[in-house]
């Protein structure tokens, strides 16, 4: 309605805010980046060591009865040593993802994006590297980018082609920069080895969407920032948000339009 | 022999009586008696190092699965109940919070490396204590008495090795000793842990969650209080399960089996 004068979100992303018509009516809009950062980085290498150790999959076969005796090759997944890790967003929340996976032992880090962060990078060594690139030589691929015209649907066929057979995906950004079905489809071909979604289009997914049914693919329930410190912490800011926007004045965190 | 089977013992010996080698998979050789096999003049051989840095990632993976309810999380997006997802829906961090590790040899030592980049203040408890630098690195703390280690930690790893001293060192009074919000990890041996105990103080809400890679039998019986309690996850003893150590694992035991055939000194043996 007209009276709208404060849009106050509990999220860093903002892609599911029509920015142009807000900034046309006048409209300020709060976020809470920074708050979330370790939560969401954390849970980016919870996801990942699930997908590549196939945690979820080994606690069924404990619990079904599925796992009977043992044998050498049975439930082995990829390890993080030796491995090359590519970033695509090196942001405030895939430099935290970085610095997480670091002492794993990981060889190398590439990143990609708009352009290169060579502050951000030197953390970790990261070379930044076209898309093509980094699908081509990562063992292990982290989507934290924002989603935007430019990323949407950017893992795709063609990105999936290029990788390794062994290596694992992991998309804690947004469900739309990835299309599904190609994704479904590289898992389901083992053209790569296992996959890990904190995000979908939609969520949930609906009940026989095929990306249930694989057993290489993890799938969360955006959780992502869902600790209940973090979560507070994001309530009070958007709620001082909102207040400082109703009252005219600076906010904690206002989004530039 | 991979993963204790065949059970080594006086009748299996005496029907192998040109027996020269035996070659362990993993580091453990709690399953072994050295004495028994060095009175019929067989070596013995294991794989100490590989299998170190895949153990200590696991070790994190149950820790921040447990921490974040990653199984659980799981099993909602992919339920065919599920038709939202609800906002109060919330885990814990595991960044910032305390870890002891019990048993900071090769594997613990990894475990605090990995945890350190969490943010993670570290207590460790160990036969003796660790240089200096090697604490630094890590910024890890040691706890002469594994008390003091129990009542400060929101997360008790075990790593150590599985020996007389060590077996049941995780019973009713050392459980009742951790916090009410605090996890047990085990990435060690099942029997480090006295189970009954375990179940108990799981479903009396003493401890708040437990994540097991091993316990005492594996696989558990299919009836296992264990298997029915929510607050836990049990992955079935994949400590070491990546493609890459496993075929490095068997390398290595050929390799130490010629040595041994040939009369060799034997790589990796265990004296």
């Amino acid at each position: 309605g007209p009276g709208l004068k404060v849009i106050s979100t509990l999220s860093v992303g903002f892609d599911h805010l029509a920015l142009d018509e807000i900034k046309k009516r006048g409209i300020r809009v709060g976020y809470t980046p920074d708050v979330l950062t370790d939560a969401t980085a954390e849970l980016s290498v919870a996801l990942l060591l699930s997908a590549c150790r196939r945690l979820p999959e080994a606690a069924e076969q404990v619990k079904s009865g599925g796992w009977t005796t043992w044998k050498p090759l049975w439930m082995c997944g990829y390890g993080l040593s030796d491995s090359t890790v590519g970033i695509i967003g090196l942001g405030r929340i895939g430099q935290a993802v970085a610095r997480r996976l670091k002492p794993f032992g990981v060889r190398k880090f590439l990143y990609t994006g708009s352009g290169p962060k060579p502050e951000s990078a030197a953390e970790f060594g990261a070379e930044f590297v076209p898309l093509t690139r980094l699908a081509e030589e990562s063992d292990f691929v982290v989507v934290t980018c924002a989603l935007t015209p430019a990323t949407q649907g950017m893992c795709n066929k063609d990105f999936f082609g290029r990788m390794k057979k062994t290596s694992v995906f992991v998309n804690t950004s947004r469900g739309a920069v990835v299309n599904q079905e190609d994704l479904y489809n590289a898992l389901s071909s083992g053209q790569i080895a296992a996959a890990g979604l904190d995000v979908t289009t939609p969520e949930p997914l609906p009940t026989d969407h095929p990306l249930l049914s694989l057993k290489n693919c993890v799938i969360l329930p955006h959780i992502g920032s869902a600790t209940y410190a973090t979560r507070s912490t994001m309530a009070v800011l958007a709620a001082n948000n909102l207040l400082a926007g109703l009252r005219g004045e600076p906010m904690p965190h206002e989004l530039k339009l | 022999m991979w993963y204790h089977q065949p059970a080594i013992n006086e009748e299996l010996l005496q029907s192998l009586p040109n027996l020269k080698v035996v070659a362990s998979s993993g580091v453990g050789i709690d399953h072994l008696d050295l004495k028994l096999l060095s009175s019929y003049g067989v070596k013995v051989a294991n794989n100490p190092f590989v299998v170190t840095t895949d153990t200590a990632d696991l070790g994190m993976a149950l820790m921040l699965a447990s921490s974040r309810r990653l199984v659980e999380g799981h099993e909602m997006a992919v339920s065919p109940d599920t038709e939202y997802f609800p906002a109060d829906w919330l885990g814990v961090e595991v960044s910032g919070a305390t870890l002891g590790i019990v048993g900071m040899g090769a594997i613990g030592y990894k475990v605090a490396e990995r945890a350190k980049a969490f943010e993670m203040k570290i207590l460790y408890h160990n036969r003796n204590q660790r240089k200096k630098e090697e604490e630094s690195a890590v910024g890890a703390v040691y706890c002469k008495k594994i008390d003091d280690l129990l009542q400060q930690s929101d997360f008790v790893l075990l790593a150590v090795n599985l020996t007389p001293q060590t077996h049941k060192l995780i019973g009713k009074r050392e459980l009742e000793l951790m916090k009410p919000t605090a996890t047990l990890i085990n990435i060690s041996r099942g029997l480090v842990v006295d189970q009954d105990a375990l179940v108990e103080a799981l479903q009396n809400k003493v401890i708040k969650a437990a994540a097991l890679d091993v316990t005492y039998p594996e696989p558990l019986p299919r009836d296992h209080p264990l298997l029915k309690l929510k607050n836990v996850i049990i992955t079935p003893h994949i400590g070491s399960a990546t493609k890459k150590t496993r075929w490095i694992m068997m390398e290595e035991m050929a390799e130490s089996i010629e040595a041994g055939l040939a009369g060799l000194p034997i790589p990796r043996e265990v004296l």
